[in-house]
Parts: structure tokens; sequence; C-alpha cells
């Protein structure tokens, strides 16, 4: 139970015992009230009988046959009918209770109790007052049911509030205990903790607080998975290199004749591993850029043209060609540093793959409210499936497993353009080939 | 007789460099780049060893393992990324005979595969048939037999069970039975010879009672 809980129970037990206390006071001022005159003379029907039959014989008997009659016949339970004289006293000669006797002569006077309570003429001129009192204990059989003592109607009270109290607290609290569990549970590296499965029917603001948090767990879980693999096959494209350069050394060892091919390939291999690791730092760079807001104007089709300048170049000493269509102005918002990587990477993946003697088209347009640049290569295309697995880290098409390159190209490029709200897609295109096509918002449209 | 080795890596230019090393070295060394030519030319039987790469495309080292084990008692080599410990435990109770962490030196991989090699070798000088508690085994014949029934066992796992049973009633510990049987010394954190031993207990059913764990120093045969 935490401070909430007890904050929250407390508050709202001190408010109900209040609420009861101030009820119970006014009723209590009522009940006292009408407690005088009505614990003295009783109202109900058999005293509206008993009342009739005295004042019948009174009128008809005379004094002395009503003595009798009160005297002889039995009375209704509990009921004991008064006859009292001007001066206040009983024909039997018993005491009367005083507050009954002035509850009653007040009663007589409202004509509120009617028959209950009245005055009766004797034959003898004498009037007499008329009414019935309830005698001893009441037996539950009164209108304001059982008379319970004071001390028990207020534990009650105190255990019922307690119990409300109690109830709703731990319904307020324990939802919100919950999601400390989990967000402890998620600190300490549990992303796969979901807090709505607890929170089962419950649909109010605490609920949808639970439900942002799995959706942030999910977020988490799968940034750190995808950080986990990414690890995991750096260390191991990190270890080829490594392994190459051990063989080289070992050869070396076994016959120090081949020394020069052996440095020659160990400096091939360290120059691997440097490249390696500037393309790790640069995937962790662009995936760690801010979002592009406020950054410069970028004109994409100058940095197009020029990428596709000096890919054209190198695609020639490579018997390849490389055609460029390209709109006049395409201005994105955004930083040029990571575009002209994403646009480099690309176009030099097609000139890569394309078959030798055929020609990587380069074309860019201005449609609506975004840039687009497509690529399209005459290569091998990717295997049917696997479309967007060549942007995962390393991935490598089967057709062409070749050392060259680790595959990080892409990833690259795809996260540039993730973080200029733009799209990258892949898919083969008709006839053969790679087409590649990057989408971003125009300037104007940000 | 030069050794015929059989050596998988889809790493062309280490495989190359590696084959160079070992030719040097006095091995007869075929290069297969992928799990599937690797499996082939393992069945094929003309190598008396293999080193399998667990990362190869398509067919991995793990699957190409399976495929050989399911025919041949080959001995096997497994390359592993060094740390990758459940790579290797998976390796070696699918029959592997060891394992080398890759990065590796060349000459850990030669010095490897002789160790191997001498102890799957028939050696005539072993002499007869050793049998204690119902269990028999033909040195010269790398053959085993429990209550009468013939145990498919690989090379390592019938090293293993070797010294355990030329030493019967008295306890082995892991040091001597990695030197002996493995040929190699006793690694840290090395859990080569807990997985043969879980092995060997597995087939041989019943037998598995008579070869007890002395916990933190190695194991024992039961002479009865």
């Amino acid at each position: 139970m935490g401070r909430l809980f007890w904050k929250i129970f407390f508050a709202f037990w001190l408010t109900l015992i209040a609420a009861a206390l101030a009820t119970a006071a006014v009723v209590w001022a009522l009940r006292g009230e009408r407690a005088a005159s009505e614990a003295a003379v009783a109202l109900g029907l058999p005293a509206v009988l008993a009342t009739d039959l005295a004042a019948a014989t009174l009128r008809h008997g005379g004094v002395s046959a009503l003595r009798d009659w009160m005297s002889e016949v039995p009375r209704p339970r509990g009921l004991a009918v008064f006859a009292v004289d001007a001066q206040g006293a009983d024909i039997l000669g018993r005491p009367v209770p005083e507050a009954a006797l002035a509850g009653a002569r007040e009663l007589a006077g409202s004509g509120e109790a009617r028959r209950a309570v009245r005055e009766v003429e004797a034959p003898g001129g004498q009037r007499y007052l008329l009414f019935a009192q309830l005698q001893g204990e009441p037996r539950g059989r009164g209108r304001r049911g059982p008379d319970t003592p004071p001390w028990l109607m207020l534990v009650m009270g105190a255990a019922a509030s307690l119990a409300v109290s109690a109830l709703l607290a731990w319904y307020l609290a324990r939802p919100i205990r919950s999601l400390r569990w989990a967000l402890r549970a998620a600190a300490e590296g549990r992303l796969e903790t979901r807090v709505r499965p607890l929170m089962k029917g419950r649909r109010d603001e605490i609920a949808d607080l639970g439900e942002e948090f799995d959706e942030m767990a999910r977020q988490l879980e799968k940034l750190v998975e995808a950080q986990r693999r990414l690890l995991h096959d750096v260390s191991h494209e990190l270890r080829s290199p490594l392994a190459r350069l051990q063989a080289a050394v070992g050869l070396v060892r076994q016959d120090p004749r081949r020394l020069e091919a052996s440095l020659e390939r160990i400096e091939r291999e360290v120059a691997r591993l440097d490249e390696l690791v500037g393309e790790v730092l640069a995937l962790a760079r662009v995936k760690g850029a801010k979002p592009a807001s406020a950054e410069e104007l970028v004109d994409l089709a100058e940095l197009v043209a020029n990428v596709a300048d000096d890919a054209r170049f190198e695609a020639r000493a490579a018997n390849r060609a490389l055609s460029l269509e390209c709109a006049d102005r395409v201005l994105v918002r955004g930083r040029a540093e990571l575009l002209q990587r994403a646009v480099e990477n690309v176009i030099r993946n097609a000139v890569k793959y394309t078959a030798e003697g055929s020609t990587v088209e380069v074309r860019l347009s201005a449609a609506g409210q975004r840039a687009r640049l497509v690529v399209r290569d005459h290569g091998p295309g990717v295997a049917p499936g696997d479309a967007e697995r060549i942007f995962e880290p390393f991935y490598r098409s089967r057709a062409n497993a070749s050392v060259d390159g680790f595959g990080l190209g892409l990833t690259i490029a795809q996260a540039a353009t993730a973080a200029h709200k733009g799209s990258i897609r892949a898919a083969n295109a008709e006839g053969g080939g790679l087409r590649v096509e990057i989408e971003l918002p125009l300037a104007a449209a940000a | 007789m030069t050794a015929q080795v059989l050596l998988a890596d889809d790493d062309a230019e280490l495989g190359a460099m590696l084959k160079e090393y070992l030719e040097r070295e006095g091995f007869g060394v075929t290069l297969v780049h992928d799990g599937e030519s690797a499996a082939r030319a393992a069945l094929s039987g003309s190598h008396q060893i293999v080193v399998l790469d667990v990362m190869m495309p398509r067919v991995d080292g793990i699957e190409a393992l399976r495929r050989i084990r399911q025919a041949s008692r080959v001995p096997v080599i497994m390359l592993t990324a060094r740390g990758d410990d459940i790579d290797r435990i998976i390796g070696l109770e699918l029959g592997a005979d060891d394992y080398v962490p890759k990065p590796c030196t060349p000459r850990e991989l030669a010095a490897r595969l002789r160790a191997i090699l001498r102890r799957v070798r028939p050696q005539p000088e072993a002499g007869g048939p050793v049998s204690v508690s119902g269990l028999t085994l033909w040195p010269e014949k790398r053959r085993v037999e429990w209550r009468g029934k013939p145990i498919e066992l690989t090379s390592m796992q019938f090293n293993v069970l070797e010294v355990l049973m030329r030493n019967a009633g008295r306890v082995v510990t892991k040091k001597e039975l990695s030197e002996q049987a493995l040929g190699r010394p006793l690694a840290r954190f090395d859990r080569s010879l807990d997985v043969h031993l879980s092995s060997i207990r597995q087939k041989l059913g019943e037998g598995a009672e008579l070869i007890h764990t002395v916990r933190g120093t190695g194991y024992h045969l039961v002479k009865d």
C-alpha cells in the first residue's frame, strides 16, 4: 500500500465520517423534538380504538362504568388508557406522567390527533381528557424501527465508511501501482513488460496512460533489438577481416619469404576495417541526426547532378553508362550532407550491380508536394520477398556475395531519408534490374 | 599418407589462405564455400576430417553438421565466433568433435587438426578389447558395445569413453580427460567435455548410470 492509497483512503474516509456525523446530528435533533410528545401519547389504531371505547363507556355509563371497564377489561398489549380530569387527576388514581399529560393537552387542542386524544363530558358534567399511552419498551412494531443504541450506529457507520473508502482508494491506487511496477521493470531492462492487461476492462485516463506506456515499451524494445542486432552484425563483420589478418600473419610466420605478399594483404584488410568502422559511424550519425526542420534549403537537382557526374565517371571506367533526367530546381529542406550520402549510396549501388555495358537510369522529378528520385539499374535485382531486406544492415544479395562493400550503404540511405521525413522503396523493375525510389517533401510543402 | 581435410568457409579469401597454410603443413585440403557442398563432399568419404564454419549463407555449418552426422562419423571441427557459446554447445551436441574459435591463428587450427587425427587413427599398439561393467571397447576397430549392443559414438566421444574405461573405478579429472581424449589442455569455461559426456550418457541409455559426475573434479566410471 503506497502513500497515495493512504491519502485517498483517509481523505475519503474522513469525508464520509464527517458527512455521517452531520446527518446523524440533524436526525437526532428532529427526532428528539417528536420523541417528547410521541413517547408520551400513543396515536396508532389501537390507541384510537381504546379511547373510542373509553369515551363511549364514559358518555353512557358514567365515571363508575369507565372505572370498572378500565380496571376489569384487559388492556391491549402495552397500552394504558388514561382519563384525566381538569385537575390532572386520573380516575383510577394512577400517577399520570407529566410529559404525557402536557402532550395530550396540546394534541387535544390542536385537533391533530383527532380521535386518539379527546375530551369527553361525563353524565355528571365533569370533563375528562382521554388518551392512551404506550407502556414499557416498544417491541419493534413501531414506525421508527428498532431503536439502535447510538454507539452501535457509530461503529457500524465507521466500519461501512472504512470499507467503502478502502475500496475506492484501492480502485484508484492499484493501477498506479501497476504502472509503477511496469516502469521499474522497464528501467531494469525488461522491455517486454506490458501493463494494459493488468488493467483489464478499465477505460479511463489511467488506462490510457497504461496504453501509452505499453506503446513506449514496444518502441524501445524494437529499437534496442535493432541496436543489439546491429552490434552483433558489426562484430561479426569485424571478425572476417581480423580472421584474414591472422591467417596472413600465420602465413608469414610459416614462411618469411612471403613477407611482401602478406604485408600487402594485411594493408588491404586494415583498410577494409577502417572503411567498415567509418560506415558504422556514419550510420550511427545519420540515425542520431535530429529531425530536419529548420535546416538549410537544398537544391536536390544540383545535388543529384553532381553525384551523377561522379558516378558516370566511375561507371565509364567499368564499361557501364549512366543517364540523367533531371527537373530544374527541386528544393527540399534538410541537411545537404545527409541527403548527399543517401543519393550517392543509391546511385553507386546501382552502378556496382548493373550489368556490364548497361545503363543506370537516374530520374528526378517534382510532383505535387513531393520530390521523387528514381534510380534503376540492369543488374540481378533482388530475390522475391527480399525487397525490404536490402535496407537491413549487412544485407548482401545472394547473387553477388562478393566481398566488395558491407551492405551498409542502403541502410544509411534509408536512415537519411527517414530523418528528412521521406521514404525509400525498392522493387524489381520490369524487364529486370532493381528500381529504388526516394520520396522527399518539397521545401514549400514543409 | 597425407590427411585429407575438407574446409568449408564462405569467406573465399580466408579459405584460400588457410588452404595454403595447411597444405604447406602437409595436409591435403579441399575448399568449399557453403554448407550444402560441405555436407555432400563430407559424405563422399574421401576426407579424414572436416572443418565447418558455422556462419555460412543458406545451409549453415550447424545444418551441414546435422546432415553429415546422419550418415557419417567423420571427425568434424566447428569454426565458431568467439564468445558465441550457444553455437558451440549446439555443435557439440550434434556430434561435432571439437571447435575452434574464430578468428584463430592458422597454427592453432593445424594443431587442433593434428590432435584429433592422431586420436582417431586406429592405434595398433592399443591392444585388445577393454571390458568394464558390461561395456566392451575395441580400440583398433573403434567399436563399442553395451551388453552386446553396438553403440554409435563420434570419434571424440569414443576417446572420452575409452579413457574413462581404462581408468574405471577411479575419478578421472577433467584436465586428464581433456589432454588424453581431446588432445589439448583444458581451457577455462570450456564445456566441450560436459557436452561429450552428456551425449555418451544419452547413447548408453540405462548404462548412463555407470558414469558418475564428481562435481568440480571430473568423471568416474563405476567398475563392478
